[in-house]
């Protein structure tokens, strides 16, 4: 539990580094959103 | 551990991972030349600026969605439009519901501020966005509205305050003097 707060920053830094850098990850994070939208919204 | 308590760590960690890829991707999006999908987007730079005789808009009402950026504060979004007797129109639906009034921040802005930049095709139009208060004399802008988005979209709305609806007229100098919301 203690590694809780260390794994977790990790795992956002990782992830933004991801979505940020790698091209079209963005973009597919945003259409999968969208998706979400709306089916959510139905 | 057991297996509710493994799920619910799986969970967490896969919400966390969601959560962050989306946060990050609209934060991305605010520092890029316009809006993508959903995520607004920051000032639209690309594309020629348009100088001429005010175009006759009736060709917005065969392009899904435009481009549109506010001067203050500097960000774009993706909005729905309609063409009426040769004028662009631009509205935000839902702003009696709490999710309009918390969501929707670009229509008040816009009524501080209408100055705009409207990227269609590729080409950027400066415009003043107005707010139309009255519905009277928006029959035909609203029929289009209808048939171009299967909305029940009517003049009451717009009488109500449900829907914000703005003229987008030329930017000139002395439009840009007049006050927001003054159709003079």
């Amino acid at each position: 539990m203690s590694r809780l707060f260390p794994r977790a920053l990790a795992v956002i830094a990782v992830t933004a580094a991801s979505v940020w850098f790698i091209p079209g990850l963005d973009d597919g994070v945003e259409l999968a959103f969208q998706l979400v939208v709306l089916l959510a919204s139905r | 551990m057991t297996l509710a308590k493994r799920v619910g760590v799986l969970f967490f960690w896969v919400l966390l991972v969601l959560v962050t890829a989306v946060v990050t991707a609209a934060i991305k999006q605010r520092s890029a030349d316009g809006p993508n999908r959903v995520f607004s987007g920051g000032a639209l730079v690309s594309g020629e600026l348009y100088q001429g005789p005010e175009p006759d808009w009736s060709f917005v009402n065969s392009i899904p969605t435009i481009e549109m950026q506010l001067l203050d504060p500097e960000q774009s979004r993706r909005v729905w439009t309609a063409s009426a007797n040769g004028k662009i129109y631009v509205w935000s639906g839902y702003m009696n519901s709490t999710v309009g009034k918390l969501w929707k921040s670009w229509p008040a802005q816009a009524v501080q501020d209408g100055r705009a930049v409207f990227r269609v095709n590729g080409v950027r139009y400066e415009r003043q966005l107005v707010r139309l208060t009255s519905g009277a004399g928006l029959e035909s802008l609203m029929a289009m509205v209808n048939e171009k988005y299967a909305s029940r979209a009517t003049p009451a709305a717009i009488d109500s305050g449900d829907v914000w609806m703005f003229e987008a007229r030329p930017r000139a100098r002395s439009a840009e003097q007049t006050p927001a919301g003054d159709p003079s």
